[in-house]
C-alpha cells in the first residue's frame, strides 16, 4: 500500500498455521484511525483468523501458530513484554453473537473500567458508563433500567451493549467479527449507523459475510481467498471496478 | 420523507440532489447569458458562455460518480432507486440544455461578424418561455412538486407553437432577402436550439414526476405541436 497516513495497526507478512493447516498466507494490511476496513471472502478464507491475530485471540488456540509482524502504534504486539490483557483493552472485539455478561446493563459496561482501574470513584464510573452507552447509541433506550440484566435486551440492543462494553475501556482499535449476522435488518441498520459514527474515533476492522454490508459500512475493503489477500483498496473502487478477476467473481456472485 | 437509519446514506443522496440543482441553475444562467450576448452582439459574453459550458460537463461527471457510489454501496430500492436513476437521466438532459445554450453563443460569434442585422423578437419570447420551464421544473424537483412538473410538461406546447411561428417568420424573411440567408439560417437554428431546451425541460419534468409518483409520465401522450419538420412552406 502507498498510504501516506500513518497506520494505527500494521500487519506485515502474517502467516497463521493450525497444526499443518496453513490458514493465512502472508497477509500485509494496515488499519487507520478514521477508517472502517471490511474483510470479506468465502468461508474458510482466513479473514476471521486474521482478525483474531490483531488482538492475539488466537493465543487461546493450542495448535495455532502466528508468524510475521503485527504492530500497534509501531509496537510489536507479539513481543514477549506485551501485556495481553492490556492489549485486548486497546484492541477491543465484538463478536458474531451478542455475548453480554449475565450481569446488569450497568455492570456489563462498568466491568472493563473496573478491572483496568479506569475510574477513581463511583462518579467516574457512572460517567464512563453513561458516555459509553451514549456513544453506542443505546443510552436513551436503557437509561431508566440500568439495573436490568443485559441479557434481557433485544438482540440488537445486546450487540450495541457489547459495543458499549468495548468502548468503555478506551480502545484504539475495534475488531468486529460478523457483528450483525444474528440481527434483523433494522437492528443491523442501527449497528451499521453506529459503526459509521464510531469510525472517526477508532480504527475499525469488520469481518462480514454480507458483501452489501461491506459496501455500506467500510471505506477500505480487503478480499480474502484461501488464505491470500487477493485485493485491498477503497471500498468504492472494489465495488465498482475491482482489479482482480477473483474479486469480481466473488462480489458479483459468480463463485463463493 | 423519513431519514435513513444510516445518516451517511442521506448525505450521499443530498449530495447527488445538490449537484442536480446546481446544474439546473447553471443551465438557466447559460441560457440567459447566451441570449444577452446575442441581443447585444457581445462577443466577449458569448465567449464566456462557451467557456462556462465546461462546468456543466464536469458536474455531470460528478453526478455520475456520486450515483455509481450510491448504487455500489447502498443498493438503493423504491423511491431511492427511482431518485438515483432519474438523477442520472436528468443530469444528462440538463447538460444538453447547456450544449444548446453554448451553440447559441457560438452562432452569436458568427452572426456578429456578418454585420448589422435585426434579431427576430420571437427568439426572446422563446427564450423567456424556455427559461421559465427550466426554473419551474427545477423548482418542482427541489420541492418534490409533481403537479408543477406536470404543468411544465404540458407547457411545452407553448414553446412548440412559438417555434412554429419563429420558423415561418424567419423563412419569410429569407424569401424577402435572399442575400441574408446566411445569418437568417443561424436564427433558424437558434430557434431550434430554444425549442430543444424546452424539450429537455419537458423530459426533466417526466423524470421528476416519475421520481415522486413512481409512474412514468412518458406513458401518457406527449404534447406534439412542433410541426416544422413536416410542414411545407410556400410563398403564398
Amino acid at each position: 500500500m502507498t498510504d501516506t497516513k500513518i497506520a494505527k495497526m500494521t500487519a506485515k507478512d502474517v502467516h497463521v498455521f493450525y497444526g499443518d493447516n496453513h490458514a493465512v498466507k502472508g497477509i500485509s494490511l494496515d488499519l487507520h484511525q478514521d477508517e472502517v476496513t471490511a474483510l470479506i471472502g468465502p468461508s474458510g478464507c482466513g479473514k476471521s483468523t486474521f482478525l483474531r491475530c490483531l488482538n492475539r485471540m488466537n493465543d487461546t488456540v493450542a495448535t495455532c501458530r502466528v508468524e510475521g509482524k503485527i504492530t500497534l502504534d509501531n509496537e510489536d504486539i507479539y513481543d514477549p513484554s506485551i501485556d495481553v490483557v492490556q492489549l485486548r483493552a486497546r484492541v477491543g472485539m465484538v463478536f458474531q453473537k451478542p455475548n453480554p455478561f449475565p450481569k446488569s446493563i450497568y455492570d456489563n459496561v462498568a466491568y472493563g473500567p473496573r478491572i483496568h482501574g479506569l475510574a477513581q470513584s463511583r462518579t467516574d464510573l457512572d460517567e464512563i458508563v453513561t458516555v459509553s452507552l451514549e456513544k453506542a447509541g443505546l443510552w436513551n433506550e436503557v437509561k431508566d433500567r440500568l439495573d436490568s440484566p443485559g441479557t434481557a435486551l433485544s438482540g440488537g440492543q445486546q450487540q450495541r451493549l457489547c459495543i458499549a462494553r468495548a468502548i468503555a475501556v478506551n480502545p484504539e482499535v475495534i475488531l468486529m467479527d460478523e457483528p450483525c449476522s444474528a440481527l434483523d435488518p433494522i437492528a443491523t441498520a442501527k449497528v451499521e449507523a453506529l459503526i459509521d459514527e464510531l469510525k472517526g474515533r477508532y480504527a475499525i476492522a469488520i469481518v462480514t459475510h454480507s458483501m452489501q454490508q461491506a459496501a455500506r459500512v467500510s471505506q477500505k475493503t480487503a478480499f480474502f481467498h484461501m488464505g491470500d489477500l487477493v485485493e485491498h483498496g477503497d471500498t468504492t473502487d472494489i465495488f465498482t471496478s475491482p482489479k482482480e478477476e477473483r474479486t469480481r467473481d466473488y462480489i458479483t456472485g459468480r463463485f463463493g | 420523507m423519513n431519514d435513513h437509519t444510516v445518516k451517511a446514506y442521506d448525505d450521499e443522496l443530498r449530495e447527488l440532489r445538490a449537484i442536480v440543482s446546481r446544474m439546473g441553475g447553471l443551465a438557466e444562467d447559460q441560457l440567459v447569458g447566451a441570449m444577452e450576448a446575442l441581443n447585444e452582439f457581445d462577443t466577449d459574453k458569448a465567449g464566456q458562455v462557451r467557456a462556462s459550458d465546461q462546468a456543466l460537463d464536469q458536474l455531470e461527471i460528478d453526478a455520475e460518480k456520486a450515483a455509481i457510489v450510491v448504487f455500489a454501496r447502498r443498493a438503493p430500492v423504491a423511491d431511492d432507486l427511482r431518485e438515483v436513476v432519474s438523477s442520472l437521466k436528468m443530469t444528462g438532459l440538463i447538460e444538453r440544455m447547456g450544449d444548446y445554450a453554448k451553440n447559441i453563443a457560438k452562432r452569436t460569434l458568427a452572426i456578429s461578424e456578418m454585420g448589422p442585422v435585426a434579431i427576430p423578437q420571437i427568439l426572446d419570447q422563446m427564450a423567456r418561455e424556455a427559461r421559465k420551464m427550466i426554473q419551474d421544473v427545477m423548482d418542482a424537483y427541489v420541492h418534490r412538486n409533481a403537479n408543477l412538473a406536470m404543468e411544465v410538461w404540458e407547457r411545452d406546447e407553448v414553446l412548440d407553437n412559438l417555434h412554429n411561428s419563429a420558423y415561418r417568420t424567419i423563412l419569410g424573411r429569407m424569401m424577402e432577402s435572399p442575400e441574408k440567408i446566411g445569418v437568417l439560417t443561424h436564427f433558424l437554428m437558434i430557434a431550434k436550439n430554444l425549442e430543444r431546451i424546452g424539450d429537455q425541460a419537458t423530459n426533466v419534468a417526466e423524470q421528476v414526476y416519475y421520481t415522486i409518483n413512481g409512474v412514468m409520465l412518458e406513458e401518457a401522450r406527449r404534447p406534439k405541436h412542433d410541426v416544422t419538420s413536416t410542414e411545407l412552406v410556400t410563398d403564398d
